[in-house]
């Protein structure tokens, strides 16, 4: 049984060049760099928001061209740095998702709230009437009502004050472990990829210069890009 | 008949010309060359067509009709298009939409004996028709740009729960729609309370008896209010298009330069 979730060769972009990794099932990869790296661009493939121009990429053994847009979206969820959340209640954003696919069960709702941990009777609100954390932990509930088996995460907490912060962060650490989700994280948060990574993947001028271990990078990193990068 | 105005009389007209003009002077707008300029380009044109109905109310319906109206839907076209810079096929999709919106309306009027088929009837009420959906279009268009702007991170949210074009653009679809049939619902609960409508008013003043004025009104609003309906729903639904790919990703749009 190959465990490889994704495979990127030689990818290519107008922000990336020649891009190359192996993502296996269950790894949470962090990704990090200046800003204008092409860390956006790069996750926006993972789900086909965006196509290289040059390069393959696999996804679970076949190329990603081969399965229907759709339906790799559902698999592979992306949750943005900002919520995004669509007008109307919770209830109309939980099942937008499952709704497409014509898979909403009416008891998904409270399972979804549970899980990120906001309280039943939010169901039936406006999503105006919500705070900044709250809807950010709708648009998590939102992206996971597809029950995906990746997980695409751009600066979700960037956004959030530092104890939504910390509860998103459990959050993610719960998903990781329980559902063995594999997570592929952009962050500016040195710290937060410290404690949600176990791989990095440092960007500069869109290229991948370090594939690292996170401790490893943290304690020995050998390249100057990204010397210079953390000792800022 | 109606009384004649004469020449001398318009003359007195500069002085409201004057009334903008010395505001501009004198708030300094920077906009005296424009009222000068759209004062006398709206008279020369308001009396080159005044001659052409002439002319063309003199030919026979079957050739003075088509003239007029394509030229009319043409110049409305190109007009309208300028709203959608930066939109693939944005020229062809108007005049098809505003052929389509005319011919409809026009057999309408014919086949139930509303209007018969003269150019002095079917000229006047068409060019409302014309002249009403392209402003629906142009506003359509402008709408339609901005809310994609805008809804940029909601769609790719849609796109990435799995959503197809259609369905992520539902949003946007309806934002759209409102906004372009909002203010001809309002337009039609206060018609002839506060304003009376233009072509109302000039057969009244031509010396036509008001209720006769009237059903001619009720005819051209009712169709102005459809057809500006259909022209926004009809632009909307083939435009929304252009922003995705086959791939159902979102297609930057390039900003022309506004008009």
């Amino acid at each position: 049984m190959n465990n490889e979730v994704f495979v990127f060769s030689g990818v290519s972009t107008p922000q990336l060049s020649n891009i190359e990794f192996k993502i296996n099932k269950g790894e949470k990869v962090v990704l990090f760099g200046p800003s204008g790296a092409g860390k956006s661009s790069l996750l926006f493939l993972f789900n086909r928001l965006k196509d290289p121009t040059e390069g393959r990429i696999h996804y679970r053994d076949k190329p990603i061209t081969d399965y229907h847009v759709a339906s790799l979206r559902k698999q592979v969820g992306l949750v943005m740095q900002s919520h995004h959340l669509f007008p109307g209640t919770v209830y109309d954003n939980l099942q937008y998702g499952p709704s497409l696919f014509e898979s909403w069960d009416e008891g998904q709702a409270s399972e979804l709230l549970e899980m990120v941990a906001l309280p039943q009777t939010i169901l039936h609100k406006n999503v105006n009437q919500l705070s900044g954390g709250e809807k950010q932990r709708i648009s998590f509930a939102r992206t996971l009502a597809n029950r995906p088996d990746v997980l695409l995460l751009d600066e979700p907490t960037s956004a959030l004050d530092e104890r939504t912060t910390e509860e998103i962060e459990d959050l993610l650490k719960m998903l990781g472990k329980e559902k063995n989700l594999t997570m592929i994280m952009v962050t500016h948060d040195l710290s937060q990829a410290k404690r949600l990574g176990d791989r990095g993947m440092f960007m500069s001028e869109g290229k991948l210069l370090v594939d690292q271990p996170v401790e490893e990078i943290f304690t020995s990193p050998e390249n100057e890009t990204l010397k210079n990068f953390l000792n800022r | 008949m109606a009384p004649d105005i004469s020449n001398y009389s318009l003359l007195f007209l500069i002085i409201f010309v004057l009334i903008p003009l010395s505001l501009s002077y004198r708030y300094q707008l920077g906009m005296n060359k424009d009222i000068v300029w759209s004062t006398i380009r709206g008279t020369a044109q308001l009396f080159f067509i005044g001659y052409l109905l002439n002319v063309l109310f003199d030919l026979r319906a079957i050739i003075g009709v088509p003239i007029m109206v394509g030229a009319m839907i043409l110049i409305a076209s190109l007009h309208a298009r300028n709203k959608g810079q930066g939109l693939p096929y944005v020229f062809p999709a108007i005049l098809i939409g505003l052929l389509l919106i005319e011919a409809s309306v026009l057999a309408l009027w014919l086949i139930f004996d509303m209007i018969s088929f003269k150019p002095s009837e079917v000229i006047p009420m068409s060019g409302m028709v014309i002249g009403n959906s392209m402003v629906a279009m142009g506003l359509a268009l402008e709408r339609i740009k901005s809310e994609f702007k805008e809804n940029n991170g909601r769609l790719l949210a849609a796109l990435s729960l799995g959503a197809s074009p259609r369905q992520a653009a539902q949003i946007i679809i309806q934002k759209t729609l409102r906004a372009s049939l909002i203010p001809n619902v309002d337009g039609l609960k206060t018609i002839g309370l506060v304003q009376l409508p233009g072509m109302m008013t000039g057969m009244i003043l031509g010396g036509i008896e008001p209720v006769m004025a009237i059903k001619y009104q009720l005819i051209i609003s009712i169709s102005i209010f459809s057809s500006v309906s259909l022209s926004a729903i009809f632009i909307t639904l083939v435009v929304y298009r252009f922003f995705f790919n086959k791939q159902a990703q979102l297609v930057p749009i390039k900003e022309g330069q506004s008009q």
